[in-house]
């Protein structure tokens, strides 16, 4: 058990003025048997007001519509939380043992699985730890190579990318080898940026893999969210109407 | 009291603009016929109205033209189909019965094309409109949404009446309508119309000699009356 | 006896095209893209009737709401329990791989637990009178419009056809529909979500919106507030929507939450709708239960939610997955048709006759590798009815769309669709591909 603190900021800023902007973001940590949220305080600039519900995949939303005219959107988080990784989470769905929209195989991938299939044996700890082994020895970590649209299929072509490429390339090994798996948004004791990692199902709960770092997630990893893949984890999403061409987001989080 | 959107309010102000345009051109093209028994070229007065040259071969070529082409934004083809353009999204607004009367007067229009008689061929159009309007009226309840289709109706009239050169008296009555119209819309709505132009407005049509001077500022203001934007389909 | 009806009402009416010109006169278009031109077309009526007697109608309509009752109850169990999976009726695979299935729905429960409000069952009738489900249209099935229409119209045009028959009047449809829509109503007005004029069924939005007095909206016109929808009127104010009958798919309806690149949707519409704001018509994620793959589950679906026989047949259908069912598909493949599993709109679909040696060969080692992408299905003696074609009576292949609506209860709309094909070879009746409808008279019951 360990008691962490949370903070993470979002600043979009636009070249021009936009209007009738409708948002939802996946940024309040959940509670679960894992993470206790002791403390927790959402600050969105400009003032607007918001209403949160949870979604299929028990993620928090905080969706919000503001109307009149302005020029950035700034969210921040703070709070405090109690982590313990001894504890399992058994919030199963079935979905997560299908492919989905980033995490589909393509053939290059299947072939890849179907040269180490024989050698995925044992307990399903056993398989997913072998599954992320051999990931961490083919793929490269390397920023820029790949972009939030990447898919695994894509990034497993080109051997590089980062947590998100490699969490889509462990989901989908893992997907084929028969075990239901899911993406976790979430903050790491890392460089200030958001992480991500894997659980995987062992039949009876969910099991944290870090495959960018290939380990096991421990008490330093803070939930923020969950689903097939990076779509239903979007940290914000949004639609804006305007006359602006670029939008300028900065993002800082710290895990402490 | 039901709900319009902004797009459909706009559609509603065209539509009216439109249907009227098309009604006003038949009329106008149904005098010229007259006018044109027995002489040549008379309808360049027709052309001046609207500032442009004569690229007509003869009289049948112009009104084959000014009644049938659709490529020709002063046609009553291409009213006609403007006017069915934005009816047909307000189905809901104005009834199925009032768009059929457009269709009906699209497939009239057409049809008098193969006509050996153009002018007779047409006549139905005229009551066919008067049945749309009819129609129309009968079935938007609500005050304020019926006075904006007759808003652009009665602006359209009176801006091809000016540029029409109709005398004073009839040009006056229309505008008095407009004025009438204007009074029932309410505060902080979009069809709120400039002060500004409706007094530039009122100072030219305040007597027949000022009207005469300044038509062209007149339809000018009537231009700027309503700054609002055109729905394109 | 009914042929005499019929040649009776197909004389009153005359050769359609009085009926034909007043169908064009209101607007009866539906809007179809050659070489990326969009381009309004009329819909062919033709006056021969579809005569449907109170005995068949009667069996028909016990049989849909029970067909529809399960479809439902079988909604509500895939986003929540889905004891159906649990308790190996059905595959889990066949729910999981369907793209009709959205997780996003998942535990979401629509107000009076009713997630097909207005079914749209494919049937043909079989030249030894029996009907058959050919598929079900739980999504946005279309086409109600036309009938309602075309009955104001034949009223006019033959009166005597209705006096002398004992017709079941439909002109209710607009009432039923109104009241289907208020019982799933969360506060607020009714409004119809199109995506424009250029929609192929845009007649049928602004018709039912104006009959059914619902707003007729597009998604600029829409927003999500506090989760809450709203109409932006043009006074520069707002009105609750309190039920949306939406006339676009799943996928756009909300970019925030499905699609991001979709331009015709409301953003936030989802959280809105969870959190029991707004009811959407048909709910988001009905097309896990109007799957060709689910289809063949559904008489089992009637067994395990109602405890009873299914009334109405489906096609007798196959599937490979099945060792028994892959025996009998290898033994028959030259006899069935059949479709795949993941393809919509006609594609995926052959004929095993149609197929040259080799090729049925081919399509067999296809079968045994992805027994699961398929499902076989025993080719259907459709009853051809008669049209008019140019003043001479010929035979067609024809089907029926029934629409069940359901509110308060679950009720069969007395008429239906009838949808023929114009090409004496083809069984599709697509009002794309040039068919024509015509009127359905289900008659009353004898005193």
């Amino acid at each position: 058990m360990k008691q962490v603190s949370f903070y993470y900021s979002t600043k979009l800023t636009f070249d021009d003025y936009v209007h009738d902007h409708s948002f939802a973001l996946r940024i309040i940590p959940p509670e679960t048997e894992t993470q206790k949220i002791t403390a927790c305080n959402l600050n969105i600039s400009p003032y607007v007001s918001t209403q949160q519900t949870k979604d299929a995949f028990g993620n928090n939303v905080t969706a919000g519509y503001l109307k009149g005219d302005h020029r950035f959107l700034d969210f921040e988080i703070k709070g405090t939380a109690r982590t313990d990784c001894t504890k399992h989470r058994t919030d199963y769905m079935p979905c997560y043992l299908y492919p989905s929209e980033y995490t589909k195989p393509d053939g290059e991938l299947k072939e890849f699985y179907g040269e180490i299939k024989s050698k995925c044996t044992g307990t399903v700890q056993d398989r997913a730890e072998y599954l992320c082994d051999t990931l961490s020895d083919v793929m490269e970590y390397q920023k820029g190579a790949t972009d939030t649209a990447t898919t695994a299929a894509d990034a497993f072509g080109l051997k590089k990318g980062v947590c998100q490429d490699f969490s889509h390339i462990l989901i989908s090994l893992l997907r084929l080898d028969g075990i239901a798996a899911r993406y976790i948004a979430g903050l790491a004791f890392c460089n200030g940026e958001t992480h991500s990692w894997v659980e995987y199902w062992t039949g009876d709960h969910w099991e944290g893999i870090d495959p960018s770092n290939n380990c096991c997630v421990s008490d330093d990893y803070l939930v923020i969210s969950q689903g097939r893949d990076f779509r239903d984890c979007a940290i914000d999403r949004g639609v804006m109407f305007g006359n602006h061409t670029r939008q300028l987001q900065l993002v800082r989080s710290v895990l402490t | 009291m039901s709900t319009i959107s902004k797009e459909h309010s706009d559609r509603l102000y065209w539509l009216g603009r439109y249907t009227e345009r098309s009604f006003t051109t038949l009329k106008a093209l149904d005098k010229m016929f007259d006018k044109m028994i027995g002489k040549s070229h008379v309808y360049k007065e027709y052309l001046d109205y609207f500032g442009l040259s004569d690229t007509y071969s003869d009289s049948k070529d112009f009104i084959r033209s000014f009644l049938y082409d659709e490529n020709n934004p002063n046609s009553a083809a291409y009213s006609l189909e403007r006017a069915y353009d934005n009816g047909i999204v307000l189905r809901e607004e104005i009834s199925t019965s009032a768009l059929s009367f457009l269709q009906m007067a699209k497939d009239t229009l057409k049809r008098s094309e193969s006509s050996s008689n153009t002018r007779f061929s047409l006549l139905p159009l005229e009551d066919i409109l008067y049945g749309f309007w009819g129609s129309v009226n009968e079935h938007i309840y609500d005050d304020e949404i019926r006075n904006i289709i007759y808003i652009g109706k009665t602006v359209e009239r009176l801006d091809l009446y000016i540029r029409m050169k109709y005398p004073y008296e009839s040009v006056k009555k229309e505008y008095v309508r407009l004025l009438k119209n204007l009074r029932r819309v309410p505060k902080d709505t979009p069809y709120r119309y400039s002060t500004k132009q409706l007094s530039e407005l009122e100072e030219i049509m305040g007597s027949q000699q000022d009207y005469e001077n300044g038509s062209g500022r007149a339809a000018g203001a009537l231009a700027h009356l309503f700054e609002t934007t055109e729905v394109f389909v | 006896m009914k042929d005499i009806r019929q040649e009776q009402f197909t004389k009153a009416v005359g050769n359609a095209a009085e009926i034909n010109e007043l169908l064009r006169r209101y607007g009866v278009k539906f809007g179809i893209y050659k070489n990326g031109v969009f381009n309004e077309q009329f819909f062919p009526f033709d006056p021969i009737p579809r005569v449907i007697s109170a005995e068949d109608f009667k069996s028909i309509e016990k049989g849909l709401v029970q067909r529809v009752n399960a479809l439902n109850e079988f909604l509500f169990d895939i986003y929540h329990e889905k004891k159906i999976v649990k308790d190996g009726i059905i595959p889990e695979d066949f729910i999981y791989i369907s793209k009709g299935y959205l997780a996003e729905c998942e535990g979401i429960t629509p107000k009076n637990k009713i997630y097909s409000h207005i079914s749209g069952i494919d049937l043909v009738q079989a030249k030894d009178g029996v009907w058959y489900i050919l598929e079900d249209n739980l999504r946005i099935p279309s086409g109600a419009s036309y009938p309602l229409i075309a009955r104001e119209l034949t009223r006019i045009a033959a009166p005597q056809a209705f006096e002398e028959n004992e017709i079941v009047d439909n002109r209710g449809y607009a009432q039923l529909l109104k009241e289907t829509m208020e019982h799933a109503n969360c506060g607020g007005i009714r409004a119809i979500l199109t995506s424009g004029r250029y929609n192929a069924a845009y007649f049928e939005h602004s018709y039912l919106a104006e009959n059914t007095g619902s707003v007729l909206v597009q998604n600029d016109e829409l927003f999500v507030e506090d989760n809450i929808l709203y109409h932006r009127t043009y006074s520069g104010g707002k009105t609750r929507i309190g039920v949306l009958y939406r006339r676009i798919s799943d996928e756009f309806l909300d970019p925030l939450t499905f699609l991001p690149e979709s331009l015709i949707g409301i953003p936030n519409l989802m959280e809105a709708y969870r959190s029991g704001n707004v009811g959407i018509v048909n709910a988001p994620g009905n097309g896990v239960a109007d799957d060709k793959g689910i289809y063949y589950f559904v008489p089992k679906m009637i067994k395990y939610y109602l405890g009873e026989e299914p009334i109405l047949k489906n096609a007798p259908t196959y599937l490979p997955f099945y060792e028994q069912d892959m025996r009998y598909v290898m033994d028959n493949l030259e006899k069935l048709v059949i479709k795949d599993v993941a393809e919509a709109g006609g594609y995926g679909v052959v004929f095993g006759r149609d197929l040259t040696k080799e090729k049925l060969e081919e399509f067999r080692k296809t079968i045994i590798a992805e027994p699961r992408r398929f499902i076989a299905q025993e080719v259907i003696d459709f009853l051809d009815l008669p049209i008019l074609d140019n003043g001479e009576t010929v035979m067609r292949k024809a089907d029926l769309r029934a629409f069940v609506l359901s509110g308060e209860t679950t009720r069969v709309w007395a008429s239906g669709l009838t949808r023929f094909s114009r090409n004496p070879d083809s069984f599709v009746v697509n009002s794309s591909q040039g068919g024509g409808f015509k009127d359905t008279w289900v008659l009353k019951e004898k005193e």
